[in-house]
C-alpha cells in the first residue's frame, strides 16, 4: 500500500535517521542514504496530496515546512523540495531504488549545489510604500504638477475637470518612475549586502500599502543583521515600509 | 531590524516557496501533481483570514476533525480531491 516514498528534502551526509511521526499527517519521517548525501522522507500511497479542503491543505504545508526546519537543524545544509514531491516505484524498481537512480544521475549538480549553500539562509525582503504619501510629496516637489495644481484652482469647473485629468496622467506616469528609481535604489543597496538575489513578482497588498519590491536573498546566516540594519533605515522612512523574513530553507536557489 | 520567522505570520511566504520552488526531479517515477490548482490563489487568498480565526481559537476543533476525517479518507483510498459531503460515516 505504501509504496512510494513522499521527498521533503536532501541533506549532505550519509546518515541513516529517524525522525518520528513529524510528517504530514504524522508520517514517520527517515532517511534513505546513498552515497554521500541522503534523502528525508515517509512512505505514502501512489497518489498526490491533494484536497479542496483549505484548512487541511494549510496543515499539510505546515507539516512539510516543518520536517524540513527539523532536517536542517540536524544536517545543517539541505536543498528542499517543493510540496508534493512523490516517486513511485515502476515494473523494475521499488520506489528507494527509483531515488538512488535519480540521485546517481544528478549527483554531480546536487553536490555543486551543496557546495553553494553551506552555511547559507534564504531570506525574504518585500518593500512596500504608501502611494498617497508619495503623491503628496510629489505635488509639492514636481514643478509641472505643482504649477498645474495650482492653475486649476484658478479654473472654472469644466476646465479644472480637464486640467485635473492632464494632472492625473502625469502624476501617474511620475509614481511608476519613482517605483522604478526606489527600487533601482534599494535594489542596489540590498544585493551589495547578499551573496545572491531573485527578483520576485510583487503581489497586491489589502491595505493602503503598495508592494513595490519583491527579493528572494541568499545570505550567510551571521550576515542577517547586516542587511537587517540596512532594511530597517528603509523601514523607517514614513513613505515606506519593509517585511523581512527569514531565515527560510535556500527554496529559491536549488533549481 | 530582525527577519520574522514565525508560522503564523509568515505563512503566505511559505506558500510561495514550497508550492512553487524546491529542487525539481526530472525522473518519469515522479507522480504528477494534477492536483495543483487546487492549493493555488483561492488558498493564498483564504490563509490571512484564516490565520486570524485560527489565533482566536474558533477553528481549532474544526482543524483536527477535518484532519482526522481526510486521513482516515486517504487510509481508505477514497477520493481525497473532492470535499467530503456524505453523511458521517468517519468514526469521530
Amino acid at each position: 500500500m505504501s509504496e512510494a516514498r513522499y521527498i521533503y528534502c536532501i541533506a549532505n551526509r550519509d546518515e541513516e535517521k529517524t525522525f518520528g511521526r513529524i510528517g504530514l499527517e504524522k508520517s514517520p519521517v527517515y532517511t534513505i542514504p546513498w552515497k554521500e548525501i541522503c534523502v528525508v522522507v515517509h512512505d505514502c500511497v501512489s497518489s498526490p496530496y491533494q484536497s479542496e479542503d483549505q484548512e487541511t491543505v494549510r496543515s499539510w504545508l505546515v507539516s512539510h515546512e516543518r520536517v524540513i526546519e527539523t532536517a536542517w537543524e540536524h544536517f545543517g545544509n539541505v536543498l528542499p523540495l517543493g510540496f508534493d514531491t512523490i516517486v513511485k516505484p515502476d515494473e523494475e524498481n521499488d520506489a528507494p531504488e527509483n531515488i538512488k537512480k535519480w540521485l546517481m544521475n544528478d549527483y554531480k549538480k546536487l553536490k555543486q549545489k551543496f557546495k553553494k549553500l553551506e552555511g547559507k539562509a534564504e531570506f525574504g525582503v518585500q518593500v512596500f510604500w504608501y502611494p498617497q504619501a508619495i503623491a503628496q510629496k510629489l505635488m509639492e516637489t514636481h514643478q509641472q504638477l505643482r504649477n498645474l495644481n495650482k492653475e486649476i484652482q484658478s479654473k472654472p469647473p469644466g476646465m479644472a475637470y480637464l486640467y485635473k485629468q492632464k494632472l492625473d496622467t502625469i502624476l501617474r506616469n511620475q509614481m511608476e518612475k519613482e517605483a522604478q528609481r526606489y527600487f533601482e535604489k534599494f535594489y542596489k543597496q540590498i544585493d551589495e549586502k547578499v551573496e545572491e538575489v531573485k527578483v520576485e513578482k510583487v503581489k497586491k497588498s489589502e491595505d493602503e500599502k503598495q508592494m513595490i519590491m519583491n527579493l528572494s536573498c541568499l545570505s550567510p546566516s551571521e550576515n542577517s543583521k547586516d542587511l537587517g540594519d540596512d532594511l530597517e533605515k528603509i523601514d523607517k522612512k514614513k513613505e515606506f515600509s519593509v517585511r523581512f523574513t527569514g531565515p527560510w530553507p535556500p527554496y529559491s536557489f536549488v533549481q | 531590524m530582525e527577519p520574522v520567522r514565525n508560522t503564523n505570520a509568515t505563512l503566505v511566504d511559505l506558500l510561495d516557496r514550497i508550492l512553487d520552488k524546491g529542487v525539481v526531479i526530472n525522473a518519469d517515477v515522479m507522480i504528477s501533481v494534477a492536483g495543483i490548482p487546487l492549493i493555488g490563489v483561492s488558498l493564498r487568498a483564504a490563509l490571512a483570514g484564516m490565520e486570524t480565526m485560527r489565533q482566536y481559537g474558533l477553528m481549532e476543533d474544526w482543524d483536527e476533525q477535518t484532519r482526522n476525517r481526510e486521513k482516515w479518507r486517504r487510509d481508505k483510498g477514497l477520493d481525497t480531491s473532492k470535499p467530503y459531503r456524505g453523511k458521517s460515516a468517519y468514526p469521530r
